[in-house]
Order: C-alpha cells, then structure tokens, then sequence
C-alpha cells in the first residue's frame, strides 16, 4: 500500500517565487503562467497488514513534516489535484540519497518497519493561460523544471 | 486594556488573554507612569522590552558587579550590538556572541540557522566585515533514554548551521560539540561572530548627533515583515514544557541566508558612500524583540523620541500594530540617516541590489522620523497606538533575585587502576566528548573567503589573516564544561576562561578579548541564580588573575556576552555552562604553530603538572560513568605563566608544536597529536615526571588538570628551558617524537600503553560519526 | 588584461577569486548581475565565482543560467575568451549548456554520495582539501594552459552538489577521446581510487573539472582562489608562511588564463 504526504509551506515559499520570477522575467512566460505553487511529495510503500493507515500517516508525517512552516495532506494510494492547475512531478532519476537516509531511518531508528520504500519528489502546479495548458508545462518542465541527466518529471493527471 | 481601578485577578486574566508575559505589577507600574490605560501595542511593547531577553532584568547586577568590560585595547564595551577591540591603530575586531537555545530545541534546522543569521547581523551592522564564526553546541546523551530525539535535535542543529552559515559565506573557524545528559530536553546552542573594521569606519547601532533637531529619516531595510517569531523574547525567557512545545512553534523565525547574503553587500555600499561623503548614520540590526526593540533602543540611546508610521512598514499581509512591532522576522535592519541621504540609500537596496526581485515583498522603506521630544510614538490606520516615554521603555527593570547554594554530594568514585591501559585510552579516544570533530566541521565550510590559516582539526584554535596584505592574525576558540559545572559552578567559570585562552596560547596567539554566553536554568529559583553567580565570579577571577599579555593586572575584557536563563524542563535544568569564546591575536600569521608532530627525535616536554582533579573527567565517565568530585581548579599564577610563556616560546622558534590539556587528559593530547597531520610520527612519554609519584598511573594519563605538551625544535631545548626557569616554571621532558606510528607510555621502564595509531585512528574519528548516526 | 568577476545574487567567493586574479597579474573587476550585459564586452575573461547563486534554488546553478548576462557571456565565449567557473560557477556552466559544450545541457551536478567499499558512508555538503590530477595536456585549455599533463595540484573543495553524472551513455568516451576531461581527484601519490575518501563526491571516474570542446571554457569544482597563496595551505611550513606573498598552486590556474590570454590576444 501506498502513503502519499503531500506537503507544502504555510510561509512563503521563496523557490516557488524565484522559480516564478525567472519564468516570467526571463524567459518569456509572462503571459501565459498566471501562478506557480509547490508542494512535496512523499509516496512511501508500506505493508499492506497495516490496521489503521490514516494513524500511521499521521505518526508519520510527525517526521516528516516541518508543522511550523508546513501543512500536509495524507492519502492513501490515490493523489488527487484541484482543478485549474497542472501538476507537474519531479523527481530523481538516479538514486536519492536523501530517501535511502530517510528508510534508513524511519525503520531503523523510528521503528517504522512497515515502510518498505521511501520516494520524494515535488509537484510545481502550474496555472497556465493556454489552449494545451499540458503541452506547455511539458515545455516549461523541460526548459527549466529538470535537468534531464537527473531529473525525471511526469504530468499527473 | 483596562488596569487602573481592576482587581489584581482581572488584570492577571486581562494580561494571560492577551498573550502578554508581564506580570500585573509590571503592568500596574506603566499605567502609573502613562497615567492612563495603556493601549493593547503599547503593552506588547513593554512586554518585548522587558523581557528577561532585552532586558537582563535578573542578571545585570551580577554582571555590573563582577565582569572586567573595559580595558587598554577596548574600543566599546558591552553597550551595543557587539564588542570592539584595536588590534592596532588601525584595525579593530568586532565580536559577538549570543544563544538560541530554546527555538533550536523545537525547530533544531530553523533555530540553529537563525542563531548564526543574527549572530552575524549584530557584526556585521558596526560596519565590520564578518570574517568568522563559532558554534558551541550542547546535545543530550545520544545513548540515553532520549536517544532518538537527540541525534534528531543534534543533526538538525549542525544542518541548520552549515547550510545558513556556508551560503552566507563565512566560515566557522572554531566551535565545539559536547554531549551530557542534561541537555537531554534543553540543547544548547551558542553562536559567536567576529569581524574586522577600521577604527575610523565603526558605525553606531545609535541615532547620530543632531537626528531629533533635524528630523531625521528612520528606514526599515529588507525582509517583508510578517508574524514569525511574534512572542519569540518572552518564549526564550521561559522554561520549556513539552505540552507547549505545539505553541511555541509560532515564536520561531525562519531565516534566509539568500537574502542575508544580498543585504550584507548593500550594505558594505550603503556604507562607503556614507564614509566618501562623512555622513553619520545609525545603523542597527532587528533581532529578538523586532522594530520595537531596534527602533526604541537607537532613539533612547540618543536622547532622542520617534514618531513611527506603522503603514509604513512593508510587510507580508495586514498585520495588527502589536505584531508589525514585536515580530521577529530575520534579515532586517534598520538605518538613521539625513532626509538628503534617504533617496540614495533607498536606491542602494531597491534598483542596486534589486530587494523586491532577490526575495518577494523586500526592500528599503522610511517609516517615520526623529524627534526631540522624548517620547516612542507609533501610528497606524490614522490611528495613534503607541505613546510612551522612550527612556521609560527602554529602561526595563531590575530584579534582585534570591540565591542559595545548591546542596550537593559529589563523591570520588573507588576504581582500581585498570589493567589494560591501552583499551582505556582507545575507549576515551572514542568517546563522544573527547573522538575527532572531524566529522561535524566537515559540515562547514572552513575555507570561504580564503583567509584562513589553521582550520579546524589542526590546532586548539583557528587562525585567520582577516586582512589581506596584513600580517596581523585573529584566533578563535571557545570553551566550557558543563560536567566541571554540574560539580563545580565557580570552577566551570573559572576553567572555561583559562582553556579558552590556552586554545589560542597554543598556536601563538595572546589572548586578547573574550566573550561569555551564560547558560543557567530558571534564575527565580535561588539555586539557579547562585550557579549563575558562582559561573560569573569564576569567569571573573580567572579574567583578571590571567591578565592581558603586557598589561600586568589589567584583565583580559569580556567586551561583549549574552546570558540565557531558563534552560531547562520538567526532567530537570542544564549542568551549568558559561561558555566563554577566546580571540587571540598573532602579529604574524607565519609565526603559528599546529598541534601535530613535525619532527622524528625532537623532544616532548609538559608543563602544568598533573593533579589528582578527574572530577567531570572523560575516563570516568568513561570507566565508570561517574561524575566525581576534584573537578580541575585553575591556579592562576601557575596558569597565567603557562600561557604567557607557552606564547612567547612560540614566538622565539623554540616550540613547532604545541597541544593543551583538556578533555582526556595527557593521553589523549599526545594521541591527538599524533593522529593529526600526516600521521605517520609517534609518540613515547615516560609518565615518571608528569606528576607526584603517589599518583596512579591511570591519573596520569587521564587527569584533566590544566598544561600544555610542547614539540621543541631540534637544538633549541636549552633556549627553552632557560625561558621556562626565567619564567619559574618547571619543564618536564617527557619523550620524543617517533619515527613510527605507534603511542607509547612507560612508567618505571614499564610500558603502561602501547598503541598503534591506525587503531587509535579508527576509535578518535569513529565516536562522533557513531554518536550521531 | 581585464576580467570580470561575475556576481550573482548569493555569490560569495568573489573577493577572494578577484584577489587570486590579481596576484596572477590580472586586472579586473566584479561585475553585479543586473548590470547592462553589454558591459561585458569590455573585458578579456570572465570568471564565476563560487557560491549559491539564487540560494541553489530549483537546483544548483539552474537560476542563474537564464539571467541575460549569461547569454552575453556565452557570446563572448564563442568568440574564444576564456572562461572559468569555479563551484557554484562550474554548476552555473553546465546548467547553461556551456560546458561540455557538446550538444546542450549533457549532463548534470548531482548531490555528492561518498562510497567506500560499496557502502554510501557520508552524503551532501563537504569541506576538505584534497589532491587534483591534470589529466589534460599543456596548452589544451584556458584555466590550465600552464600545467603539465600528470601535475598534481592541491586545493580545497567545499560543495555539496558536485557529483558529475550523465544520461549520454556516450558523453564519458567522448570527453575522453577529446581530452576534455582536465581535472581528476586523486590521492597524493596521483592514483585516482575510486572511492571515498580519494572520490570525494562520486563524480564519474573521478571527474573535478572539464573543458568546452575547444578549450576556452574551464569548469571545476573545488577553489583554486583559496590556494592562491602558500599561507593559505595547511600543514605548510611556517617558513613559507612568512613570506606573505609566495604563491599557492592554486595560483597556476589564474596564471593559466592570463597566459592564455596573451597568446590568443
């Protein structure tokens, strides 16, 4: 089964801004892209056993989750976007250090041992002014949002 | 709020609803000087300001009673942002050092990172370049019942450090991690910040001359304000329960190195035009307690009233006036300057260094004015929300609190000699406290800005050439004990400031200023407040009985400091730390040595004589888990030649290496002398000299008595011993430097240790990893 | 001969580098991002400076290299002056296309992962020094135009995104076979081991530092502006301290460029 967090910043987020900034400023977009937000994106694989995955989502996103500056939602499984926005995925290609750390430690320092694998990524929702708002965050993903040598990146829809 | 004519429980009621700390004497008290209700702004203000943060309403008798601020080489004192002292006549070091315990204990990343971002505003707005950083940290035990929670409060912390402190640019040149159950709930993390002005360039955190007859602009530089960190003076000041743990989130600041980095470049141009034309600005970094505590404080200090335009204010949202005051939201500075000035300072920041597109909502913006009439006025909405006298804010309070001597039963533990002295030392060399930091400070970007000459790891201090084309170096350690402090307060206080001060003796550097930052727990209760006073007694003894190199009497000058109460939790309060940074200063950088072996067959020789004081010791928390109770004294005479000749040695040739005593005594000051460097040269002591022949050998290996071990120059030994007699000091040869890597100590002809450095290698740097894996 | 240390918002090794120019004989000044990019012109060589440009938002370097001076930089590059960056500079370079300047962005700097016998033991920011291998030969690029093939060079490395990786199955082969492969890490005996610590960050075969195809374009990783000076060494002889001016070997790769300079002037 599949835990997903997504996570995103209750100040303001200073990447999303910049990343915003550089898109309008610099390349192009400002006519199209009327707003950029980011979330992160969790998606752990735990045990199907687990009795009650809402409490366990819960324990863990006291982990993860950063509730100073941070709200979340949990799902199970399925990730739902609002409308109006195009979700675009990123994440590594190559093997990510940072989430082996992260298993290693849920499971072994936390006691998780029903989270088997640990994924991070992070969503840019694009609010886009365009005919194929999907075939121009194509674009922008592959002219800024990744670099591909790293970076994969996925349209969720 | 309604105060006058209420009953002292609605007031209470009135004031706890608010949110305010006050308590309803101090609240009875401003109405009484206001001689009306005052507003719910105006409160908060007073709240922010009389904290024990701003205010040191407990601790300012004891410091004023006991600390030596001024000296020949003092250029300011304690009164600002940061202490100043010449180095020559030219240049001046700038020094600070501050803590931010409690919000790193809930937020370890955001807290720690904040500490450094406010630690190097404080040097930063003197006008002086920020050239270095330390950090000394203190973490629960990471095999105790907490374990979980403190290697998470510990990576945090060093995360939050080297990611604010590396991107802003500045290294961190010394620091020092030390793990003890106390800190269990209550970490400890210290911040220092030095810099380096020309004396004739040092800026005023003060309105200048004239501003009130002249009306002059206040400008509010940088991040948008918004309500983090709001409350965030009030929370440090008090002790932390877990069930507010949610609550006081809110009290954290979030710090942006990014923008930091941008801020402090406009200002180093904002500066040099001022100084091109011989402008008199204030200039002024916004730290615990906000505009509020920045603005009041410039104006006061002056003489002088404001009159502030809250609307005024950039900010992130509609804020109410208390918040847009007292939140504590980084990066901001504040700046007094002429009206004719105010255009071009404000194009410095907002086309220049183009704020509004480096960070979303920054800027420069005027708020308001100076005046002559001595009171603190602020607006908003049309509305007047504040008008107090300005003095009256600023003033704060005084409390004499009550203090009585902790009662106190620390035993010396009955321990064999063990027999296997190899496996000892290998499990101290190991140990949390005592094993190679390496691990951490390669966290930390020691090499930026590319003045650095010792760096972490190779000697007890680091040294920078702060100044290209100068010769002159600034050295950097910093020291305390909290295991000395749970025996001994006045000792702890006492031996942080004489090892501090061997740290930059070591590579040949006079101490010069120091620094203090007071951990203690809740200074109302009276047990508290006498470890707090004992600490400063003991820092204060050791200071002037330690005297500046070439001034005879005149103490080394604690020109800058910060005391933090209320460490501790319902599991109990911290061990006491009065944490003392050491600046030394070495007329040339060529001169320094290292502590690592340089030469097979030169002599090795001790000063300081070992004692039986393994009280707070790492071999007996290491053997038996015991405190005990002959915690090392400092003798000052005997210490005060000891550092003073150890430097001279230095600077005549005589000595190439040169390693003080502390944490695992002899043994491990030899052994770390050994892994450093290439280490491919040995060791060997025979321990007959090192102390009294009563003593068992165990004493000493791994008595933390006060000394130095010295590498002499081949030929040079005659030279040395001469100045160490002219000086009445006695120096014991112990050995030589081996052309083989092993550490071998004998005693009566007897090999009592005989290790091989891989294997000490393996055990010096495996404990830190291993503490905070 | 005029250079221009370019500054982007989050830079901070702009000092020190134009110091570690000047000491190799360069004249020049730092140059602030939003300045008019024509201005660039002026000068003889460029150089990016190491820091965070943009807080390493997105990723390392990804901001910057879509601020309009870098299209005026790599216009000046075309026309063959050289260009160094160093650290954060070297990540501006690649995330710009400019380096290995073979078809554009073709690789990328990953987070440093450091292995030893086949376990990740560290991972993310380090500070050390530690040893390089020119592996180009004399003559072949800008930024080591004075170095032998073989020459082993000391200076500190401090990042944390330094790891060199690639999607191009064939872009390691390929920047062998043109030599664009400068810089490798090493120990002191020159023998480039494959794990932590001699592989400080996992690059790919060791990589530290790469040029453009046709060599005017230097990228590296670790900072040759903190080795510029013999004082600034660790572990040196305090003799060689003394002399505040003896040079580090860092300063070969600014004197490199100057050189360079004269000769393609």
């Amino acid at each position: 089964m599949k835990i997903n967090l997504r996570i995103w910043l209750k100040i303001p987020d200073a990447e999303a801004a910049t990343v915003k900034n550089t898109l309008v400023r610099r390349m192009g977009y400002g006519k199209v892209l009327t707003g950029l937000e980011r979330e992160r994106l969790f998606a752990l694989e735990v045990d199907d056993a687990v009795e009650d995955p809402p409490d366990l989502a819960r324990m863990l996103a006291r982990e993860l989750v950063n509730e100073n500056k941070e709200s979340y939602l949990a799902s199970a499984e399925k990730l739902d976007f609002e409308r109006g926005s195009v979700p675009v995925k990123v994440g590594l290609h190559i093997e990510d250090g940072e989430a082996e750390t992260i298993l290693d430690r849920l499971r072994n320092r936390l006691g998780f041992s029903m989270v088997k694998k640990v994924e991070r990524s992070v969503i840019w929702k694009l609010k886009l002014d365009s005919d194929d708002p999907e075939k121009l965050a194509r674009e922008i993903a592959e002219v800024l949002l990744i670099n591909p040598h790293k970076d994969f990146y996925e349209i969720l829809r | 709020m309604r105060i006058i004519g209420h009953l002292d429980q609605e007031v209470e009621t009135n004031l706890r609803g608010a949110g305010l700390g006050l308590t309803v004497s101090e609240a009875r008290s401003i109405a009484d000087i206001l001689r009306r209700d005052p507003t719910l702004p105006e409160l908060f203000n007073y709240d922010t300001m009389w904290s024990e943060h701003c205010s040191y309403k407990s601790s300012r008798a004891t410091l004023q009673e006991f600390l030596h601020t001024t000296g020949p080489n003092v250029v300011q004192g304690p009164e600002e942002d940061a202490g100043i002292v010449a180095i020559d006549d030219t240049w001046c070091v700038v020094i600070a050092h501050e803590s931010h315990n409690h919000p790193s204990q809930i937020l370890p990343n955001e807290g720690a990172a904040t500490g450094i971002g406010g630690i190097v505003r404080d040097v930063n707005c003197m006008g002086a370049k920020v050239v270095a950083t330390a950090d000394p940290l203190r973490f629960g035990d990471p095999n105790g019942p907490d374990a979980n929670h403190v290697r998470w409060v510990a990576e945090g912390v060093v995360d939050g450090i080297w990611q604010y402190g590396n991107a802003l640019g500045v290294p961190v040149m010394a620091g020092d991690v030390v793990f003890d159950d106390s800190f269990d709930t209550n970490c400890l993390v210290n911040v220092v910040a030095i810099g380096v002005v020309k004396r004739d360039e040092i800026i005023k955190s003060r309105a200048p001359p004239g501003a009130g007859e002249k009306g002059y602009d206040v400008i509010l530089i940088g991040k948008p304000t918004d309500s983090s960190g709001f409350g965030g003076v009030t929370f440090a000041s008090e002790a932390l329960r877990a069930e507010d743990e949610d609550a006081n989130r809110g009290a954290i600041q979030i710090p942006d190195p990014f923008l930091k980095n941008v801020l402090f470049k406009a200002n180093q141009d904002l500066f040099e035009m001022t100084r091109s034309e011989g402008i008199t600005i204030g200039f002024k970094d916004l730290g615990g307690g906000g505009f509020t505590c920045a603005s009041s404080e410039m104006g006061a200090s002056a003489g002088y009233g404001m009159d502030l335009d809250l609307d005024l204010v950039h900010r992130a949202g509609d804020l109410p006036p208390e918040v847009i005051g007292c939140a504590e939201t980084q990066e901001r500075f504040l700046l007094i300057c002429p009206p004719k000035m105010t255009p071009r300072a404000l194009n410095i920041y907002n086309e220049d260094w183009d704020l509004p597109n480096v960070y979303e909502g920054a800027r420069a913006s005027m708020v308001g004015k100076m005046t002559t009439n001595g009171r603190y006025i602020t607006r908003h909405k049309g509305r007047e929300t504040c008008n107090v006298p300005i003095e009256h804010l600023t003033g704060g309070i005084r409390y004499q609190r009550e203090e009585k001597p902790r009662e106190m039963h620390h035993m010396e533990p009955a321990i064999e000699v063990p027999q296997d002295l190899s496996q000892v030392l290998l499990r101290v060399l190991a140990s949390p406290n005592t094993s190679s930091r390496e691990h951490v400070y390669r966290y930390y970007d020691t090499e930026v800005q590319g003045n650095t000459v010792i760096r972490p790891g190779e000697a007890d201090a680091g040294l920078i050439a702060p100044v290209r084309g100068e010769r002159f170096g600034i050295a950097l350690s910093v020291d305390s004990n909290p295991f000395y402090g749970r025996i001994s307060p006045y000792w702890a206080g006492a031996t942080a400031v004489a090892e501090a001060m061997r740290n930059v003796a070591s590579i040949g550097a006079v101490p010069w200023t120091m620094t203090d930052c007071l951990n203690f727990g809740n200074p109302e209760k009276p047990e508290a407040f006498w470890e707090f006073r004992e600490a400063v007694r003991g820092l204060s003894d050791a200071a002037k009985a330690l005297w500046l190199k070439g001034h005879q009497n005149a103490p080394v000058p604690i020109v800058s400091g910060n005391v933090s109460f209320y460490n501790e939790s319902p599991e109990g309060t911290v061990d006491p730390s009065p944490v003392i940074a050491c600046v030394g200063l070495i007329d040339d950088v060529g001169d320094a040595v290292t502590m690592n072996l340089k030469e097979p067959g030169n002599n090795i020789f001790l000063i300081g004589p070992r004692f039986d004081e393994l009280g707070g010791s790492d071999y007996y928390r290491t053997v038996c888990g015991a405190t005990g109770a002959n915690v090392p004294q400092v003798r000052f005479d005997l210490e005060r030649k000891m550092i003073h000749t150890t430097i001279d040695s230095i600077a005549r040739g005589f000595v190439v290496s040169a390693h003080d005593i502390s944490n695992g005594g002899l043994g491990a000051t030899a052994a770390e002398m050994a892994l450093t460097g290439k280490a491919d040269l040995g060791i060997e002591l025979a321990l007959d000299r090192a102390g009294s022949s009563r003593l068992g050998t165990d004493r000493l290996i791994f008595s933390e008595s006060s000394g130095f071990l010295l590498e002499c120059r081949a030929g040079a030994e005659e030279d040395l011993a001469g100045l160490m007699k002219e000086r009445g000091l006695d120096l014991m040869r112990l050995g030589a430097v081996k052309d083989a890597p092993e550490l071998v100590m004998t005693r009566k002809d007897t090999k009592v240790v005989c290790l091989d450095l891989e294997a000490a290698r393996k055990a010096w740097t495996g404990g830190l990893v291993e503490a905070m894996r | 001969m005029k250079v221009a240390v370019i500054q982007f918002p989050g830079s901070n090794c702009e000092h020190e580098t134009l110091v570690a120019a000047r000491s190799a004989g360069l004249n020049g000044e730092i140059f602030r991002w939003n300045r008019p990019a024509e201005e660039l012109c002026d000068f003889d060589g460029y150089m990016i400076p190491g820091g965070f440009s943009y807080q390493d938002r997105l990723r390392a370097g990804a901001i910057a290299s879509k601020e309009p001076v870098m299209e005026t930089l790599k216009e000046e590059a075309d026309e063959g002056k050289p260009v160094l960056g160093i650290c954060n500079g070297f990540q501006i370079l690649v995330e710009s296309g400019m380096l290995p300047g073979l078809d554009g962005v073709d690789a990328a700097l990953a987070q440093n992962v450091m292995v030893t016998k086949g376990e990740i033991v560290r991972r993310g920011f380090y500070c050390a020094w530690i040893s390089l291998r020119h592996d180009a030969v004399a003559g072949r690029c800008s930024g080591s135009y004075l170095i032998d093939k073989g020459s082993l060079i000391d200076m500190p490395m401090a990042h944390a995104e330094g790891n060199l990786v690639t999607a191009d199955e064939n872009l390691i082969e390929k920047l062998n076979e043109e030599n664009q492969i400068v810089f490798r890490y090493c120990d002191t005996g020159g023998e480039t081991k494959n794990e932590f610590p001699v592989n400080v960050n996992g690059s790919v075969e060791n990589i530290a530092g790469i040029c453009n195809p046709e060599g005017n374009v230097l990228g590296m990783m670790p900072h040759p502006e903190r080795s510029s000076f013999a004082w600034q060494l660790p572990f040196v002889d305090p003799a060689a301290r003394r002399q505040i001016d003896t040079p580090g070997p860092g300063r070969l790769i600014f004197e490199s460029m100057k050189r360079y300079i004269e000769v393609s002037g």
